[in-house]
């Protein structure tokens, strides 16, 4: 029992870390958290159950295509929803315009898609069982995406330029930073994160529209209790979330475990309203 | 008065503000190439938010032409291109970065092979920043920050270098050491702005000075004429000095 | 009926049938008249859908408080239907306990609302508005879930049979009239708060939060109310939905549902009652005109969001807004009228000093302040003055509590004023306006100045729902001191109009008259003339020694020389975070250390 808490603890757990991941990129470019979160992981399972049950295409073009997917619904966010408010944030119009954005989204994946969990394929053609790809997948999305992420953080000028916007936005216009463009572009990585997250999770979420909600609030918890933009915080909160969350699932059952695990975040979030890491490096406040 | 010929900055009937509010109205500013004008004026004059308007940081109406060309509409990315480069207030640099990658950044437009050697000479005005330069800014002390963020500018060889109050919570000599670079300058063709709350020091440095109070230009001169601090404190003081006689 | 008078919409007065009012009374009569006589003239199923727009305007009306006047942006509120509609089904059906009375069961459903109510909305007293929102719908998706789980009372998948009202309201149009009658008191209830000065208070802590504070309202404490008021109604309209459903089952309660009350509320437009009203009915009829709509509902709804968001932020109340698009005078001047002053502000007020002893307060190591001793006087104009970063406005945000000093207090009349307490400093008359004016853009002028004397209301918040003398007392004397005081400052022409169609100088002075509502005995202005032409900066001038006349004493944060020089008692030159010098403005005119510091700037 204790393997089978670990195991799917930690899955689901690298999939709420890498939505978690995703609002945190889309959050340090523009100092928004996007509804659209969830709804990126919900693209990512039901576009690869899409390009690779239905239309038959090979596993490594629908994986490519769904995080372009992913990528582009980014991209669109960015500029339907968050552009046109972002000089208005503090009238918390950004919450209303991706919210709108996610719930047409949902309802247009409900009715043009299913509105019942439909299969997701196995990536690889391995025998069943154990620690299975079902498993290792989410986790190993996870991964790749950290190391990614800190290889594009610390040695590329790209990197570089995403770092000083989240970090002072108005200097870094001031420098001559394309800061539009460079939002674009998180916006997009962001994309991909969160239909990685859809992809890798695909056979333990399956392709579900209602997976859209579900993920944008598990996906902030770790947010949440990690700090804002803080990534690290985000996936070691996720993994405890997750974890947290199938050890209540096995030890007092299904409805308390979603009690349990609503009421300590509430509970840690009172406490600890800037997460259990503290604040990532602010200033000028 | 530069000539026309050698004129790099020219605006005329400029107008801005933050919403609502106008700040600044009508600014006539001329600045001719490799010249160093200082833009001195009281607390709440608008200096900063005229800097900000000219490296379109802040929509403005009226006609800013920046060595021959337009700059109407272009945002700060284009008119740092174009080589008009504005440091802003407050040494902002990027505290979680390396002195190296915080010039870098300057650099983001530059072509890629270019860049090292840029930061390179950028840092050549500043050994003493040169020496931290695989350090985080963080550790850097407010004047070296300061130096850091002058660098920054530097990195795209401006024609036209605006700073905004560089001195601002800096010890003596660490003002004069950027002053000193800001005089160098000069020698390599670099026009400077200059906003400054430490008049001497300004006068001293700059060909000509401005005078802001208002949201107008109450005064412009040479600073080799006569009696310079005390028009200013008239210019300053204007309505102030009739109703208290 | 009286006949209706052509008057120009002079400021509103309390008596009912002057234009004002009833004209803004009049759609609500409309409505409650169709709402009446609606089986006259319109089948079955058009009463299925009638009662449910009544359902979910009961649910939208409490919600709108929360959402379109405190914009608290409570997207899961529909858990609070669920939650009232299983425990009136569970407590009248008798599966658990011996079966209760269907209206006893509603009112427990009520209550239960209320406490749930109190408890989700207790993240929005501490975290950010994306925090909160994320809660209430992680809310909604685990009472669903529990509602699916528990099948030993809540039937799980299977549901659980709905409360049947006892005649006359069993029948199809009695029950029509039962929710009509709920949804009609809770659209008047709701009516009242919003004319209230709650609902004014609401509309601060959502659009001028620190205005809110410096007038002395207690945001936790509003916002506890209200989520009880709307906690109460959604469980009761969750009781009548159970009913209306005959059957529920938690497939009922969709995240969808809840976009539908929320979305109602927005595209009716933030701080109407009519707007959402209407914005409701329009939600729930919608779908009906034609059967694809159905399933593209919640689409549509999301699209209408998008597009409101975008285009028209205002809502449907903007566009039923015709008073406010009539233009204004282009070429007005604000003409203060002093002399007034004494009746609003009564006779001298005697609070002592408001002293500053050795006040230090730095911010990473960086000294704002260090070591101030201040001095203001009663009556007296006291400038303060000093290059950027001399600790002007910290020591301003110091006296309204904003900041908590490391060492030193700051006293009035020798009592210590608590820091970092900023809500009592109205309770101890201290009144300030802010750098950037910080106004209600989408209330009346009227309403914003009223928000200033809110701590001097009587009457309690359920007073006020339904409408008690004391409440209609202090409206009465609100409205009256905020006339007063927007013809001090010289605005009273301007009125009802819509607060973000003014100048940005005719908002300084609207901050000047909210401030003058609480009486104070010190007036702190945080650089009042920044943006007004010289003409105005005189009037201000004059306004301010004619306010320091009356007893007040006034901080005047201030760059502009000559208004520092012409009006002031004593100027303090800070620099550094510390007093530079001190003294009467010929003193500091020729003070050279002074004009070094001060020209640098």
């Amino acid at each position: 029992m204790l393997q089978s808490i670990v195991l799917s603890g930690l899955a689901i757990g690298s999939v709420y870390a890498l939505i978690g991941v995703a609002y945190n990129v889309m959050y340090s470019a523009s100092r928004v958290f996007s509804f659209t979160a969830g709804t990126l992981g919900m693209i990512g399972g039901i576009l690869g159950s899409l390009f690779i049950l239905r239309m038959g295409l090979p596993i490594w073009l629908g994986f490519v295509l769904a995080l372009a997917g992913g990528a582009l619904f980014g991209v669109v966010t960015e500029i339907l929803a968050v552009r046109p408010v972002l000089k208005s944030l503090d009238q918390h119009l950004y919450v209303l315009s991706t919210l709108a954005l996610a719930l047409m989204t949902q309802q247009f994946a409900a009715i043009e898609w299913s509105t019942e969990p439909q299969p997701f394929p196995r990536i690889f053609d391995l025998p069943r069982g154990g620690f299975d790809q079902t498993f290792w997948l989410p986790m190993l999305a996870c991964v790749v995406t950290i190391v990614g992420l800190e290889l594009l953080y610390r040695h590329t000028l790209v990197g570089h330029a995403f770092l000083a916007i989240a970090e002072d936005n108005y200097a870094a216009r001031a420098l001559g930073l394309p800061e539009r463009n460079l939002r674009i572009a998180s916006f997009a990585i962001a994309g991909a994160i969160g239909a990685l997250a859809g992809f890798a999770g695909g056979q333990l979420l399956l392709a579900f529209f209602a997976n859209a909600p579900l993920l944008t609030f598990y996906g902030f918890v770790p947010v949440a209790l990690g700090g804002m933009g803080n990534n690290r915080g985000a996936v070691a909160a996720g993994l405890i979330l997750g974890l947290f969350q199938q050890a209540a699932n096995f030890l007092v059952g299904g409805i308390f475990a979603s009690v349990a695990v609503f009421a300590a975040f509430i509970f840690v979030l009172l406490a600890f309203p800037d997460g259990l890491a503290g604040p990532s490096t602010q200033r000028r406040v | 008065m530069p000539t026309s010929a050698g004129e790099l900055l020219r605006v005329s009937g400029l107008s801005t503000g933050y919403g609502k509010v106008i700040v600044l109205r009508g600014i006539d500013l001329t600045i001719g190439a490799g010249e160093i004008v200082a833009l001195l004026g009281p607390n709440g004059a608008g200096k900063t938010t005229l800097l900000r308007a000219v490296s379109g940081l802040l929509p403005w109406s009226g006609s800013v032409q920046f060595g021959g060309r337009d700059l109407s509409g272009a945002g700060p990315r284009e008119t740092a291109k174009a080589g008009l480069v504005h440091v802003i207030e407050g040494h902002r640099v990027f505290t979680q970065q390396s002195v190296f990658d915080n010039l870098l950044l300057a650099a983001y437009d530059l072509p890629r092979g270019e860049r090292n050697a840029r930061v390179e000479e950028a840092l050549g005005f500043f050994p003493e920043i040169a020496e931290k330069r695989h350090e985080r800014a963080v550790a850097l002390s407010g004047g070296q920050q300061q130096m850091l963020a002058v660098a920054q500018g530097l990195v795209r060889r401006p024609k036209l270098l605006m700073l905004d109050e560089p001195s601002a919570g800096l010890s003596p000599v660490l003002v004069d050491r950027v002053f000193v670079v800001v005089g160098r300058l000069r020698e390599t063709g670099t026009a400077v702005l200059l906003v400054e709350q430490l008049i001497e020091k300004a006068l001293a440095l700059a060909d000509r000075v401005y005078a802001l109070a208002r949201g107008s230009i109450v005064l412009q001169a040479a600073t080799t004429e006569a009696d310079l601090p005390h028009r200013l404190e008239l210019a300053y003081f204007a309505t102030a000095e009739r109703r208290v006689n | 009926m009286t006949e209706i008078p052509e008057t120009q919409p002079s400021p509103p007065r309390a008596s009912f049938f002057g234009s004002g009012a009833f004209s803004h009374v009049l759609p609500f009569l409309i409505l409650l008249a169709i709402g009446i006589a609606l089986p006259l003239f319109a089948g079955g199923y058009w009463g299925v859908i009638a009662q449910r727009a009544c359902v979910y305007w009961v649910l939208a009306a409490g919600l709108n408080l929360l959402v379109g006047f405190a914009g608290q942006l409570a997207i899961g509120w529909v858990a609070l239907l669920t939650l009232g509609a299983y425990t009136s089904s569970v407590l009248a059906t008798g599966n658990v306990l011996p079966p209760i009375h269907p209206y006893l069961a509603l009112a427990v459903a009520g209550a239960v609302g209320a406490v749930f109510g109190v408890i989700v909305g207790l993240p929005a007293l501490r975290l950010r508005t994306f925090y909160f929102a994320i809660t209430t719908l992680g809310f909604a998706t685990i009472v669903t879930q529990i509602a699916l789980a528990w099948t030993s009372v809540t039937g799980g998948g299977v549901g659980v049979q709905g409360p049947v009202l006892p005649p006359p309201f069993d029948s199809q149009w009695g029950f029509y009239y039962f929710c009509f009658g709920i949804a009609a008191v809770c659209t008047w209830m709701t009516m009242n708060v919003a004319a209230s000065r709650f609902g004014r208070a609401l509309t601060a802590i959502r659009d001028a939060e620190v205005a809110a504070e410096a007038s002395g309202i207690s945001k936790p404490g509003l916002l506890v109310t209200v989520f009880l008021f709307s906690g109460a109604v959604a469980g009761v309209a969750g009781g009548l939905f159970a009913s209306l459903q005959s059957y529920i089952t938690p497939d009922a309660f969709t995240i969808e549902l809840s976009v539908l009350f929320f979305i109602g509320i927005l595209i009716g437009g933030r701080g109407s009652v009519l707007g959402p009203l209407l914005g409701t009915i329009l939600l729930t009829v919608l779908p009906e005109l034609a059967a694809p709509l159905v399933a593209w509902s919640t689409f549509l709804y999301a699209t209408l969001l998008l597009v409101i968001v975008l285009a028209m932020p205002g809502g449907i109340a903007d566009l039923l807004d015709f008073k406010n698009r009539r233009p204004l005078q282009s070429n007005r001047a604000i003409v203060p009228r002093p002399e007034l002053l004494p009746r609003l502000l009564g006779e001298h007020r005697n609070s002592g000093k408001l002293t500053l002893e050795d006040v230090a307060l730095n911010f990473g190591g960086v000294h704002a302040i260090d070591g101030l001793d201040l001095t203001i006087n009663p009556g007296e104009v006291h400038g303060l003055i000093g290059p950027n970063g001399s600790g002007k406005t910290t020591t301003l945000n110091v006296i309204s509590g904003y900041y908590a000093p490391q060492r030193g207090t700051a006293k009035l009349g020798g009592e210590v004023l608590p820091a970092l307490a900023r809500h009592t400093r109205a309770q101890m008359r201290i009144a300030r306006t802010f750098q950037t004016p910080r106004l209600v853009g989408e209330a009346s002028v009227l309403e914003n100045v009223m928000i200033g004397g809110t701590i001097d209301g009587q009457g309690t918040f359920a007073e006020s729902l339904i409408s008690l003398p004391r409440h209609r007392r202090d409206e009465a004397m609100l409205r009256e001191n905020a006339t007063l005081a927007l013809s001090i400052v010289g605005l009273e022409r301007l009125a009802a109009v819509r607060t973000d169609r003014l100048q940005h100088s005719e908002l300084r002075f609207v901050e000047i008259a909210r401030a003058l509502m609480l009486r104070p005995a010190f007036l702190l202005l945080d650089e009042p003339a920044a943006g007004l032409s010289a003409e105005e900066i005189r009037r201000l001038g004059a306004l301010v020694v004619e306010i320091a006349k009356t007893g007040t004493g006034v901080l005047l944060v201030e760059h502009h020389a000559d208004l520092i020089f012409d009006i002031c008692h004593q100027v303090t030159v800070l620099n550094l975070g510390k007093k530079l010098a001190a003294g009467t403005p010929a003193e500091i005119r020729s003070h050279r250390e002074v004009v070094n510091a001060y020209l640098g700037g």
